[in-house]
């Protein structure tokens, strides 16, 4: 009996190893009836699979591509959903709560949370494995914005937020004039 | 002594030959039932072992298909407004994640040596991928920028002055 148990527990490690590895993934569905309302939705879903056949194509040549494909190299899977709306208060907290749920389980960590009335509420969680990042989360909720950015595997913050500005990331420094103009309107 | 005692155990039998019977008549041949060792039955384990990799096979299986079930939206699904809601004043939402310059890079580069070796479909899987990929980057990338403008503000105002 005592080796069946062995057995068992050898059969199912792996399970959940992978499954324990799958925990920085957060489900979305429950944000998808929000696109009936938005204006404009964004949905990006990269496992993987994806992630590995996407580096394949990056040129090595270059230099932005190749910095990306070095931040992307380690990462199991890239979850996006953004809505946008034309109207205010076209979405519920409740509507959010699956997402919050989820993030304010164990290894969720909430790094920053930025709360402005032009820009509404802004955090950013990672997945903590051990001294590790597993795991990103970005949630971003405004009047007539909703976005949920979910990275999977070990992402490098630092090195991701000094991709701004290449590789068609677009550059929203301290010096644009679009950025000037709003500031300069509030 | 008589030789017939232990020839057909008649005559006078010989002491030593009685205490030696009696030693020896424990042991004496003793009819009964032939017991067999009992088979162990291995059934109930087997079938615990068979219902476990069931079990398995059929988690694999839905995992799996699951995974194909949300894989396959490869191409990022971007909903824009009808041409009515085009035209109608938009807020001043420049900040917006969603804005014009976001969904279109300022550059995009061709593959060239890795992309080669890819069969047709799959490459064309790769661009789709890559375009997806991006376009989450530079979505995360905002944010990230947002959430660092907003935590530095005396920065921001210094490097405009600057500016």
């Amino acid at each position: 009996m005592k080796t069946l148990l062995i057995a068992i527990f050898l059969i199912l490690a792996p399970v959940f190893a992978a499954q324990a590895q799958q925990d920085s993934r957060i489900q979305m569905t429950a944000l998808d009836h929000l696109a009936a309302k938005a204006s404009q939705t964004i949905d990006v879903n990269i496992d993987e699979r994806l992630m590995r056949l996407a580096a394949r194509v990056f040129d090595d040549k270059d230099e932005d591509e190749r910095e990306v494909k070095k931040l992307v190299a380690n990462l199991k899977g890239v979850y996006v959903k953004s809505f946008e709306f034309e109207t205010a208060g076209q979405y519920a907290a409740a509507d959010i709560e699956p997402i919050r749920t989820q993030l304010r389980g164990p290894g969720w960590t909430r790094l920053v949370n930025v709360t402005s009335k032009k820009d509404g509420i802004l955090e950013v969680y990672l997945l903590f494995n051990g001294e590790q990042v597993g795991g990103m989360a970005v949630l971003h909720t405004d009047d007539k914005e909703l976005t949920v950015v979910n990275i999977v595997g070990p992402v490098d913050v630092d090195k991701l937020a000094r991709l701004e500005g290449q590789f068609g990331i677009p550059d929203l420094g301290l010096g644009s004039p679009k950025k000037t103009k709003n500031d300069d309107e509030k | 002594m008589n030789d017939d005692y232990l020839w057909d155990k008649s005559g006078q039998p010989d002491p030593q030959i009685q205490q030696l019977e009696e030693i020896l008549g424990t042991l004496r041949y003793q009819p009964r039932p032939l017991a067999l060792p009992q088979k162990r039955n291995y059934f109930p384990l087997l079938a615990i072992a068979a219902s476990l990799l069931l079990a398995l096979l059929a988690g694999g299986i839905w995992l799996r298909v699951r995974s194909r079930d949300e894989a396959p939206k490869l191409q990022a699904q971007v909903t824009t407004p009808t041409p009515e809601q085009n035209t109608a004043p938009k807020a001043p939402e420049i900040g917006s994640a969603l804005n014009p310059p976001l969904l279109a890079p300022k550059r995009i580069h061709k593959p060239r040596s890795a992309s080669s070796v890819l069969p047709r479909r799959e490459r064309e899987e790769a661009l789709m991928a890559k375009e997806q990929l991006m376009l989450a980057l530079r979505l995360t990338t905002q944010k990230l920028h947002l959430v660092h403008t907003k935590t530095q503000p005396n920065q921001i105002k210094n490097q405009h002055r600057v500016g």
